[in-house]
């Protein structure tokens, strides 16, 4: 798994890539964690190179949408791979997120 | 058609198990999304059972059969750590606020949803838990 962290127009963009598992998903929660902890108030999650994601992976999506939902933040998703939509239909996670086709929809909210 | 892998209970089998699983995917002609989920499924179960399975700090072996007809895949996960139903999990509600939602307990859950058959046995001491997915054979 990569996370690359960027900046474009007042948004902190977050590129994952590979998988997040059992065997990561820490890994990524603190990279997540410290986004969020160094003051960004407004995230995207590109999701293009996430192919796959397990409860682990889940777990931290929500950790921080819980986060950033009590600072009143944006938090938003991006170009999920089908599969990976799939799982977040089947966890109830879909409902909950805000997730966009692409960044550019994504940017615009 | 059959297929055995054999895990110890450590976290890092896992890396194993997706491999075994995409060589299987070649010689099965299993398409990806099908292979995404029962690598999904593997995952669940067995870090189930390596988390919560076992008291003692000893290495323990789980066994995982694999087999397929015309128009299903059945898997076997046969372990020997303590008693455990899966199938007796209650269901978390998805239909709650991010806010209400608990973090976790969505392991079994997911497996549940992604299979389309679900049962578990205890027999000598051990839990099997047998998953059967209907394909396109």
């Amino acid at each position: 798994m990569n996370v690359l962290v960027t900046s474009l127009n007042d948004y902190t963009i977050v590129s994952i890539e590979g998988r997040i598992d059992t065997t990561n998903a820490n890994e990524f929660e603190k990279s997540i964690m410290d986004v969020i902890e160094g003051g960004s108030v407004r995230i995207i999650l590109d999701c293009s190179g996430l192919n796959y994601i397990s409860s682990s992976g889940l777990r931290v999506f929500l950790i921080a949408l819980k986060k950033m939902k009590a600072s009143k933040g944006i938090y938003r998703l991006c170009n999920l791979q089908p599969v990976i939509k799939g799982i977040f239909d089947v966890a109830g996670f879909s409902s909950i997120f805000s997730i966009f086709p692409n960044l550019q929809r994504a940017l615009e909210g | 058609m059959d297929k055995v892998l054999w895990v110890d209970n450590q976290i890092a089998e896992l890396t194993r198990v997706e491999a075994f699983l995409e060589e299987l995917g070649e010689e099965w002609a299993l398409s990806m999304p099908l292979i995404f989920s029962l690598n999904l499924v593997l995952e669940e179960a067995l870090t189930n059972i390596i988390s919560y399975g076992y008291d003692d700090e000893d290495k323990h072996t789980i066994e995982i059969d694999f087999k397929k007809t015309d128009g299903k895949l059945f898997i076997s996960i046969i372990d020997d750590g303590h008693l455990y139903d899966p199938t007796l999990k209650e269901e978390p509600d998805i239909t709650i606020s991010a806010e209400e939602r608990p973090i976790g307990g969505l392991g079994i859950f997911l497996i549940k949803k992604v299979m389309d058959k679900v049962e578990y046995q205890r027999k000598e001491n051990k839990n099997y838990l047998m998953l059967t997915k209907n394909i396109e054979s």
